[in-house]
């Protein structure tokens, strides 16, 4: 730990001597975002680059690039000049579920990780009037009826598919999936009865947990949840290692001067933790979360390789 | 000519909904039924069209192209205009095109063509890169004067 | 009541006041040029709402949202070059108008039916909001399919002469809009291994060079070095004769109710609407064969339901918190930035922003009336003033940075002047542009509803016709279908026995 520490500063304080990094940012960087516009990604990228634009003291430019589940916008990203003048703001299924089920261009060593941001779990809800509210009734009651229940989830192959069938794998589940558009269109087919279970973010459905309409037996991290109260955290169920999380993190191109990551992911850091980015991500129900350089990459490939075996286990 | 026209009209739109077709067979599932279908139709479409001009006795004269020279000149600009987006940069690409086009189709105003050029690329500065701060690819006079100095 | 006065007097502040005036100009230069729309705008602008009083801020959003709606129909009708998809209706109808001399005439009717369709959309967000949002959630995978056909039956207004080539057209729109990824197995359809079409081809890119290359390469056949002279150029004053809004008015109130009921239905967008209303305004004519030949109620029409579907479009995102477009989901994370949250309860967390931003959406489209009509006299037609030789350049400038703003690829140019090589030749053959894009709208629609429909009932396609409200829409699109069949016919019988 400490070995690593002090190599980082020496090649930091290396590095701060070369002029590449004194002069670090001198003009607008540009930053990709594999999703359309008004999407939780898009939101939160541009926020936080607004806080970035004042700590770097140089403008910054958003460019929207959607398609393929944000494939296309990491494909033509992964293109970029790795000068620290293109960065690329994305959550992880573009990098870690995607390339389970498309034929991408890229892979995780096509890009240098910067820092992740923050991160929120996914949720699976019911009607009131379902006959099961922990968690553990629920998969009880979907396991003694296999196919018989719908869930909706943001796409097929998606992380929030993958976070679902994680779990139902581990219990021998079998539900059918019905794949939309986003959890906007999830909740409007769950909340019109189209669906049985609405699975995706929880800040949507929130209003109607609250509302007493829908409740909520399970989500799909570890720990439990403050904000619904009800929903069982996996580590309860003893599925603790089933966790898997929707997360967002800002990346560049592969082979970046690594002072000017240290540079950008401090600064990044500083950002997240800004008390008004902290309590905007709390009104989309998400909570900052910062890993820097090689632990982000780390985080990225164990993270691949456990959705790889369950999208094997889905034959998709 | 007419009857020319709608008879390779029709035989594009059958060969394209032959090659969707086709290319549809190797997707799976569900994926394929409905662009194979969508194909099928095409073909049957491009060739209803094919026949009824074939089987017309009509064939009234209809220019495909007014002007041939004036719409191949102003294509093929249009065409090299994008091609220099790239390698000039956004800004200049289209202050030259703004120049080259009216003079190729045969305006000889070249004061009265700068002014407008002038005017009209400045707007578009104002409006793509100052007011919605849009990445526009980059001028190579910028980075040649970099250079430079 | 007390709701809307509370909120009405904190809009009608200077600052809210001078954001919305400002908001609508812009947004109708906005939708005037090809390729801008007011997405990029309004997702540059929220980020700053934070450290803005959030009324202004959404009242730039309300401004560019109306008059982009609006300003898609000025070089619709000046150029038969729709700036916004959902302005392609008005081509058919405001291009032959302004050809033979009525520009004035097209334009104030596309103005007063902007202003009208979004007032009417803007009441009926305020007074029923929360109860037609309940409405949508009858509508599943099924319903969705069937809308979506009900809406490939209008493709018969837009068939011109050749019905088999306009419906050949309307084919090649559906295949197209297979092309990218399938969001129902993931797997990639017509990419030809290029990663850039993962995505499919974007509409607005096709839409562009289609609609847009055309007229311009005709502009340079034409060869015109001079331009016109102000005199000529001068867009005379055309008031309303006497009974003319008359004439209008069932247009105006059936536009609108079509555009709201689309606007409600998280999804569906002004385009859709837009298409809808002209074919319903066709099919209840008496003189059918006079649209898509200068007359003035298609132009109503399409402008009118175009613009009823915006502020509609916040019903399910302000009441449901389920965004039905883009512009809906920028609101619903502005309001959740001030600390809202988007449901049931929003009406009550914080009745002045709600109800502000509602009476906002309001407000902007009764500025469409004083504000349209001058920006498209005063700017735009002026630009005609230039000689064509050099409009060609200009147009084609415009064309290429909002094509290439989009996603920031140089392939989209290509695609562009590909699309719009194309556009230049099927028209020459008379085969028609628009049932392309329709079928690019409503074909990825209707594939995955009736997918979806699919996987719920377990490949029961029954289902598609037994639930009631699916069981509806089924009989209505066939009336649809039937409706100009029939009435044909009459016509016919009528004629006979003199």
């Amino acid at each position: 730990m400490t070995i690593k520490a002090t190599f980082t500063g020496f090649a930091a304080a290396l590095a701060l001597a070369t002029p590449a990094l004194a002069d670090y940012p001198e003009r607008t960087i540009e930053l990709t975002i594999p999703a359309g516009a008004g999407g939780g990604t898009d939101t939160s990228a541009r926020k936080l680059a607004l806080l970035l634009e004042e700590k770097l003291g140089t403008s910054i430019a958003v460019l929207n690039v959607s398609g393929g589940g944000g494939s296309v916008g990491a494909s033509q990203f992964m293109q970029a000049a790795p000068d620290g003048y293109s960065l690329f703001a994305t959550w992880n299924s573009p990098l870690t579920t995607v390339p389970q089920v498309q034929d991408v261009a890229y892979s995780l060593d096509s890009f240098t990780p910067i820092a992740s941001t923050s991160e929120t779990a996914y949720t699976l809800c019911v009607k009131a009037d379902f006959p099961a509210t922990t968690g553990e009734e629920f998969l009880a009651e979907l396991d003694a009826n296999p196919g018989k229940y719908t869930y909706g989830n943001d796409g097929i192959g998606g992380t929030m598919q993958l976070a679902a069938e994680r779990i139902f794998q581990a219990k021998g589940i079998e539900a059918v999936a019905i794949p939309f558009g986003g959890a906007g269109e999830t909740l409007q087919n769950f909340l019109g009865g189209h669906v049985d279970i609405y699975g995706g973010s929880i800040s949507t459905v929130l209003p109607y947990v609250e509302s007493g309409e829908a409740k909520c037996p399970l989500v799909t991290s570890a720990a439990d949840v403050p904000a619904l109260e009800g929903a069982s955290g996996l580590a309860a169920l003893g599925l603790a290692d089933k966790e898997t999380l929707l997360w967002r993190a800002i990346l560049g191109p592969k082979g970046m001067d690594p002072a000017i990551v240290a540079k950008l992911a401090d600064t990044i850091e500083e950002a997240v933790n800004d008390p008004s980015y902290v309590e905007f991500l709390a009104t989309k129900g998400e909570v900052p979360n910062v890993v820097k350089g090689d632990a982000l990459g780390a985080r990225l490939h164990s993270e691949f390789d456990a959705l790889a075996e369950v999208s094997k286990g889905l034959g998709l | 000519m007419e009857k020319r026209q709608d008879i390779v009209t029709g035989l594009l739109f059958a060969g394209l909904g032959i090659a969707a077709a086709w290319m549809a067979t190797g997707y799976k599932g569900a994926s394929g039924i409905y662009p194979m279908t969508l194909g099928l139709i095409l073909t049957l479409l491009g060739a209803l069209v094919a026949l009824k001009a074939v089987r017309s006795g009509r064939n009234e004269t209809r220019a495909l192209v007014d002007a041939p020279a004036q719409m191949i000149t102003a294509s093929v600009v249009a065409a090299l205009y994008v091609a220099a987006v790239v390698p000039f940069g956004f800004f200049t690409a289209s202050f030259l095109v703004m120049l080259a086009m009216p003079f190729a189709l045969g305006f000889r105003k070249p004061l009265y063509a700068l002014i407008v050029a002038l005017a009209f690329v400045a707007l578009v500065y104002l409006v793509f890169s100052v007011l919605l701060e849009k990445p526009l690819p980059r001028e190579a006079v910028l980075s040649l004067m970099a250079r430079g100095g | 009541m007390e709701f809307y006065t509370n909120a009405l007097t904190s809009v009608l502040a200077w600052g809210p006041l001078g954001a919305m005036i400002g908001a609508t100009l812009l947004g109708v230069l906005i939708g005037a040029l090809p390729g801008l729309n007011p997405v990029m705008a309004i997702a540059l602008l929220l980020p700053l709402t934070y450290s803005m009083d959030p009324l202004i801020a959404l009242g730039m959003v309300a401004g560019i949202y109306n008059g982009s709606m609006y300003g898609g129909a000025i070089p619709a009708i000046l150029l038969r070059i729709p700036g916004t998809p959902a302005s392609i209706a008005t081509t058919f109808d405001g291009f032959p108008m302004a050809d033979r001399g009525e520009a004035s005439k097209a334009l104030k009717i596309a103005c007063w039916s902007s202003a009208i369709g979004g007032i009417a959309s803007a009441i009926a967000l305020m007074t029923m909001g929360p109860l037609l949002a309940r409405l949508t959630l009858f509508f599943g995978p099924a319903e969705y399919f069937w809308i979506a056909i009900f809406g490939m039956a209008s493709v018969g207004v837009m068939v011109g002469s050749d019905p088999v080539k306009g419906i050949m057209a309307a084919v090649l729109g559906l295949l197209i809009g297979t092309m990218g990824i399938d969001n129902l197995s993931g797997q990639a359809r017509f990419t030809f291994g290029q990663t850039w079409l993962l995505g499919g081809l974007d509409l607005v890119v096709v839409l562009v060079g289609l609609y847009a290359l055309p007229p311009v390469l005709q502009l340079a056949e034409k060869r015109d070095l001079v331009g016109l002279s102000s005199g000529q150029l001068k867009l005379k004053s055309a008031p309303f004769e006497k009974g003319e809004i008359r004439g209008l008015i069932p247009t105006w109130l059936r536009s609108s109710g079509i555009g709201i009921l689309v606007g409600i239905l998280p999804g569906a967008g002004g385009n859709i609407a837009a298409f809808l209303s002209y074919n319903a305004a066709r099919n209840a004519s008496d003189d059918p064969a006079s649209f898509g030949k200068g007359n003035p109620q298609g132009v109503a029409a399409a402008e009118c339901g175009n613009n009823a579907d915006n502020a509609a479009s916040m019903i399910p995102a302000l009441s449901l918190g389920i965004p039905g477009n883009v512009v809906a989901a920028l609101v619903l994370s502005a309001l959740t930035i001030h600390g809202l949250q988007p449901g049931p309860q929003l009406f009550h967390q914080n009745p002045i922003l709600v109800g502000g931003f509602m009476m906002e959406m309001l407000i902007t489209s009764v500025l469409i009336f004083a504000l349209g009509g001058m920006v498209a006299t005063r700017v735009f037609a002026q630009f005609q003033r230039l000689p064509g030789v050099l409009l060609v350049p200009s147009i084609l400038i415009l064309m290429c940075v909002g094509v290439y703003v989009i996603n920031g690829r140089m392939v989209d140019l290509w695609v562009m002047l590909a699309a719009g090589l194309a556009g230049y030749f099927l028209e020459k053959v008379n085969v028609p542009l628009a049932p392309v894009i329709l079928g690019m709208i409503l074909g990825p629609m209707a594939e995955q509803s009736v997918r979806r429909a699919l996987l719920i009932s377990r490949g029961d396609a029954t289902e598609l016709l037994t639930r009631p409200l699916s069981a509806a829409l089924a009989v209505m699109t066939l009336l649809v279908i039937l409706w100009p069949i029939a009435k044909s016919l009459q016509r016919r019988r009528k004629a006979k026995p003199v």
